[in-house]
Order: structure tokens, then sequence, then C-alpha cells
């Protein structure tokens, strides 16, 4: 195996000259490269390129899982989608909501936990293990746990506002209620994931300038406001981006807490497609409706991308 | 000479692999591969195939799935002609689904003990039975027996009302009904009121041959006097009467039975098999004290009716003749295995296919006996579900169009009913209808 230190032999020595033995250096080094890389390449390839190529091609075509016929019916599939108020009216609004609320609600009591854990108390390593306990539990169990936690008969919460003297509502069986278990248990699910990333940009942070907020004195909100908070936007917002993207394709929380219901009014992008593929067995329109949500993603996610590059800016 | 010493051990392996081949004591006289999804009824059946296969020298491997990627997972086999299973569960729920890649079964032994009318749900093209049935599922409407005398059990949707609130006030009992009413669990709340009210989903009521409901252009009867009534029946048992909790709406039978085990409820509705969960001292403070009925009739209908439909097993038609036969001997030997299926039923609550078994086994065991009395023995049988392949699409239509009209108030039922016409019409007549 060739090694850098062919490069260092004497010119003389070789008939093959410095130029050709170099060229073919590279030529080597290329190809180790290309054989490093490859069989991340062909994964790749074979699971994820071609099955968003097979799944494009289904969407354009009457394709169903039972009975694959293949017939080309060019845009059919996705003006269904996109006239299906329900698509339009409550699936896209839903995952919306559902984005803006659990991310923003994370992001806050993310940044509330990491400070309190950057302050330093006793017992702050217990608390920090504590607070990062729900991000190891899986969403499918978080959920299932969820269900039962809001449950009218037997649920903790409801035995709790019993014990209160309060109402007991049945949590799952009303829009509103049902959609604010669904974002409680994401923001609990992903607080802790904020939290630990935010802290560790926290003690990125130098100490002069709130050495100098401290001398100046400002308070601790001025200080947070003016100074964490700024210096924290690079973090803020690769945590946001990230978290938004992959709150778009909510699955586990939603279906196994309400599976869209009552009556669809909860239903967000990913059961949405999950239905129409798997529960309808329509695996073409599943496919259209997957790839509209697509294209709704990288319009949004170039969006966020450019509010970050904007925070960036400012935060230099 | 170097060459030949190297090849020396290498033909001496083969010579000594092929003489091992050779002398292999049970050599096996097949394979047979099961594919199913794990549940104590099917694992008791597929226990009398594997007797079948020990005795009979064939191997035997049993490939159980989880429920959720049954459907899909099973469709791609088939529709592509795979022979990744010789036997596969099926559900008269896809009876139709797979009825092309589908082997007839009508020469199974014992297929002559077993009832024709839930056989209904898998003919091919040519009216010949698709499938053999493992065992019975059939709604059956159970109560407390220590709460309820078997005389004052309900006949009559106002009976439950009235029976229902009665042990409410006593205190005896938090809840009258409880079942489950999301998707895929409609049976157990909506649907059995509805058969016993004399409606159904679509026009005309009770058919199930898809050309006729063809023909007839997939009308749904949501907008009828049956139907709104039954509707308002359950309106009022979780806004009026209280006989239900208002969350019901959100329950699937997990839920409605976890309150039927914790004592919380007088009557419920589920599948027969469920008997032996409810009489788990282990999981059910109600152990002991369940009793079966008749289904509470609704105003309209003046006799009594039941559902009887079967889970069963298939044979994908791509296999060769000869795996074709192994799985055909194993599912005649399990049909006639008269002890194994006694064994199913102690063991599990799931009725026999044979029914050759069904006067012994109603004469030892009065469990066998009251179900015998209140399914198999009443004349009017329901096919509980349509048999075609937008059935999912339309099942999620309604259960998503009642959960509406349950939700919101008593005065817009009809008119939520009214635009569910089009959505359930066009959850049955969509394209991927053939």
């Amino acid at each position: 195996m060739p090694t850098v230190a062919a490069d260092r032999q004497p010119a003389s020595r070789g008939a093959i000259p410095a130029t050709r033995r170099r060229s073919r250096l590279i030529g080597e080094r290329l190809n180790f490269q290309i054989g490093l890389i490859l069989p991340s390449v062909l994964v790749l390839l074979l699971f994820q390129v071609v099955p968003i190529f097979i799944g494009t091609d289904a969407s354009f075509r009457r394709w169903t899982l039972y009975d694959p016929d293949k017939t080309w019916v060019g845009l059919e599939h996705y003006r269904y989608v996109l006239s299906d108020t329900n698509f339009l009216f409550t699936v896209l609004p839903n995952t919306f909501l559902l984005m803006v609320g659990s991310v923003g609600l994370s992001l806050a009591l993310g940044m509330a936990v990491a400070l309190l854990l950057h302050r330093g108390f006793a017992a702050q390593r217990l608390v920090q293990t504590v607070v990062l306990l729900p991000l190891m539990i899986g969403p499918v169990i978080a959920s299932t746990m969820m269900r039962w936690t809001f449950n009218d008969q037997f649920g903790v919460v409801n035995a709790f506002l019993g014990w209160l003297g309060l109402g007991q509502p049945a949590w799952l069986a009303d829009r509103w209620y049902a959609f604010g278990v669904i974002v409680f248990t994401d923001v609990w699910i992903w607080t802790p994931w904020f939290g630990l990333l935010l802290l560790a940009g926290l003690k990125s942070l130098p100490k002069e300038p709130f050495e100098a907020a401290a001398l100046d004195a400002a308070g601790r909100w001025r200080t947070f406001t003016h100074i964490t908070v700024p210096m924290l936007r690079p973090v803020i917002g690769v945590c946001v981006v990230i978290r938004a993207i992959d709150c778009f394709r909510t699955f586990d929380q939603v279906w196994l807490l309400t599976g869209g219901g009552p009556a669809r009014s909860t239903e967000v992008f990913s059961i949405y497609v999950y239905m129409e593929a798997f529960q309808n067995l329509n695996f073409a329109r599943g496919s259209a409706a997957a790839v509209i949500g697509t294209l709704i993603i990288m319009v949004a996610g170039l969006a966020l991308y450019a509010l970050i590059n904007r925070f960036m800016d400012v935060s230099r | 000479m170097k060459r030949k010493l190297t090849g020396l051990p290498l033909a001496g392996s083969m010579v000594l692999g092929l003489a091992a081949l050779g002398a292999t004591p049970a050599q096996a006289e097949g394979t047979l591969k099961i594919c199913y999804m794990s549940h104590p009824v099917i694992d008791a059946n597929v226990a009398m195939m594997e007797k079948w296969a020990k005795a009979n020298d064939v191997e035997f491997e049993k490939n159980p799935m989880s429920y959720s990627v049954y459907l899909p997972k099973m469709s791609q086999m088939l529709s592509s002609g795979g022979t990744d299973c010789d036997i596969f569960w099926h559900n008269d729920d896809w009876g139709q689904l797979w009825k092309q890649w589908v082997e007839q079964t009508s020469d199974v032994a014992g297929m002559d003990t077993i009832q024709k009318g839930p056989m209904r749900a898998f003919p091919n093209d040519e009216g010949q039975p698709t499938a053999v049935p493992l065992a019975h599922t059939v709604g059956t409407f159970f109560y407390r027996t220590d709460l309820v005398a078997e005389n004052d059990v309900p006949k009559t949707w106002a009976d439950m009302v009235a029976v229902g609130h009665k042990l409410q006030e006593e205190g005896k009992t938090k809840w009258g009904y409880v079942g489950g009413m999301t998707h895929q669990n409609t049976w157990f709340s909506i649907w059995w009121s509805l058969w016993t009210n004399g409606c159904d989903i679509f026009n005309p009521k009770f058919e199930r041959d898809n050309a006729v409901l063809d023909k007839s252009g997939w009308v749904p009867t949501l907008t009828e006097d049956c139907h709104r009534e039954t509707i308002e029946f359950w309106w009022d048992n979780l806004h009026k009467d209280k006989i239900s909790p208002e969350g019901m709406v959100s329950y699937g039978r997990n839920e409605a039975n976890a309150i039927f085990m914790a004592g919380e409820s007088a009557f419920t509705f589920a599948d027969s098999t469920f008997l032996g969960e409810f009489n788990n001292p282990e999981k059910s403070k109600i152990a002991g004290k369940v009793g079966m009925a008749l289904w509470p009739m609704g105003p309209r209908l003046d006799h009594n009716v039941a559902w009887d439909t079967v889970w069963a097993w298939g044979i994908p038609k791509a296999l060769d003749a000869k795996q074709k036969d192994i799985a055909k001997q194993a599912l005649g030997a399990m049909l006639l295995d008269k002890e194994g299926q006694i064994d199913q039923w102690k063991g599990t609550g799931g009725p026999p296919p044979n029914t050759t078994l069904w006067p012994e086994l109603a004469s030892q065991d009065p469990v066998f006996a009251k179900l015998k009395a209140v399914v198999f023995d009443v004349q009017d049988h329901i096919l509980s579900a349509y048999y075609f392949p937008n059935w999912p699409a339309v099942q999620k239509a309604y259960a998503d169009i009642s959960t509406e009209a349950l939700s919101g108030k008593r005065e817009d039922i009809p008119a939520v009913l009214e635009r569910g016409m089009k959505t359930l019409h066009d959850a049955a007549v969509q394209q991927i209808a053939k």
C-alpha cells in the first residue's frame, strides 16, 4: 500500500516522473476513499434514494398495495390530496400547530432547565439525570403511558382533579383537549433534548461578557435577554430547525394517543399518509401525500435555515 | 503436484459432506411454513398443525407477526407471487381482498363439518371457498351475573338503559354499559345496535353480494330513521341518560374491557374470546361473575340477530402442488382434530370450527351451551363486515362520521349524517374498488 513516504524518495531513483507518480498516488488515494464511502453510498441508494424514486413513481400511478396494476394516472392523486378539505383545513393546520406549540414550549422549558442546571447546586447531577429520563423512554412507551395518564376513568390526572374537587374531562374525546395532550406529551419527551443542547451551549459561552454585565449592575433578566440569548442564538437556531423538521413527521405520539381522532380532528400529516397508504391500502395516494409533505417541509426548512442565518449574522 | 495436494482437502471434505448428507438419519418429508398473528386462539390452533407435522415428519416453521404489519406484509407477499408462507392467517375482513391469490379449499378434509354461513366472506369468483376456518369470532353481549339476574337481562335498548340506570342509582356500578367506539371498535357499540334495529350500513340492508351492492350504487343508510335512531340512542346513553361515559367515543376495546373488568360497568359487548380474560382472577375483579346473553333489541326489529364470522387459514395459489398438498393435509388434520379443538375452546375460548363437536361440547360445558344458545342457535346471522377492497376505508369513514355525530349536539345529528352520506359513498366507490 503506497504511503506518503513514497513522495519523499529521490526523483533520480524512479524512472517515473514526479508528476505521474503524484497523479497515480492521488488516484490510489481517491480509490481508497471511494472504497471507504462506497458501502454507505450503496446503503443510502438502496434504502433511501431508490425507495424515494419508487414512491414518487407510485404517486403518478394507480397503485394499491394488494393490486399494483401501476396504470399511469398523472397528477390525479395530487389533485385529490390538494383538494381534500381534511388535508387542507385540518391536517396541515394541526401539523403546523403541533410544530409551533411543541417546539416553542420545549424550547422555553428546555432553556429553563438548562439555566437551572447551569447555576450549579447540590445534587445537580442527580437532577440532570432525572430531567433526561423522558428522552431515554421510547416515544411509543411514553405515549401509551400518557394515554392511560389522561384516561378519563383511571387516569392519574383526573384522579388528582377529582381530589381537588374539579371537573374530570374526557381528555381524548374532545378535539382541543386531545390536541393539548398530544402537545404536552411531545413537549415532555423533547424538553430534555433542548435542555441538554442549550446547557452545552451555555457552558461554552465566554465569561467576560457576564462579568462586564455584573460590573455594570445589570439584572438577571437583562443579562439573560441581552447577553445569554443573543450569544446562544446559533445553538437555539440549530435546535429549532432540527426539531421543527422532525416534528413535522411526528407519528407515534399522535397515533397512540388519539389515532387522529376524535373524528380526524387531531390528524397530522404523517397520520394522513399512513391512513391512505396502509389503512385504505392506497399506496399511490399515500405516496402523493408524502411527496406533497416533502415539498412543504423543504420550503419550511429553507425558510427556517434563512432565519438561522439571520440569527447567526445578528449574533456575530 | 502442489495444486493436486491443495485440492485434496477440498475434495475430501466434499466427499465427507455428501456422505454425511446421505447418512442423515431422518430426512423430513417436507416443510410447512405458517404465518400468523400471535393470539392465544391462533396459537392453540397452530399447535394442532404442529402436532400433525411432528407425527408426519414434516418440518414445521412458525412465523408470528405483529397485527400492525400483517395486512401490508401479506398483501405484498400474495400480490408478488411470494411463497414465504404455505399457510397464512386469513380474516373475513380480507376475504375479498386476496381472493385471486388464494387456493380453493373445498377439497380440504373436514370442510363438510364447518358452518357454511360465515364462509360467505371468502368465496373466489367461482363461488368456491378460499379459506379453512380455525375459530368462530362472535360478538357477545356480556353482563354481570352478580348484579343482574338472568330473567332481568335487558331484552331491548330501553331495558338496557333502565337496568343500567337503576344499578347506577343504587350505587352498584359506576356505568351501565361500556364498549369500544373508535375506528375498528365500532362493532362493540354502534354496529351491534344498528343491526338489532333492522338497519345496516349500505342498502340493500344485510346484502353482502358485491355485484348487488355495486348495482345499487353503494348507497349508505345514514339518513334513514333506523340509522338516526341508533345514533340518537348512543347520544342519549352518553350525554342524557349517562349510562355510558362521555369519553367512550375515544375508547378502543382495551379501555372498555378495562372498565368492565374493574367492575365499573354492568354490561359490555365484545368478542366471545374475551370471556377467558373477563374470568381470569389475576386480571379481572369480576372473574366468575360474567354471563352471556342475546343482544338487546332495537325498536324496529322483532326477532333476535347475532353475528357469526370466522378466523381462518389460507393457502397461497403460487405454491407448487406438493406444498399445497402438505398445507391442505395439515389444515384437514386440524379440522378433524377433535381433542385439539376442544382444548382450543377450553384453553382460549375460541369456538371450534368443526360443528359436529358442538352438541357434545354443549352437553359438557355450560358456558359453551350458553354461547351456542345466544349466538349459534340464533336463526338470523349477520355478517359483521362488507367484503370488498374498500372496506377498510369505509370502516374508517364510518367511525369518523359517527364520532362527529356523537360528539356534537343532539339536534345536529341529522345534518352530520346527511353530510356523511357522500363521505361514506365515496369511501366505498373510490378508485381502488374493482
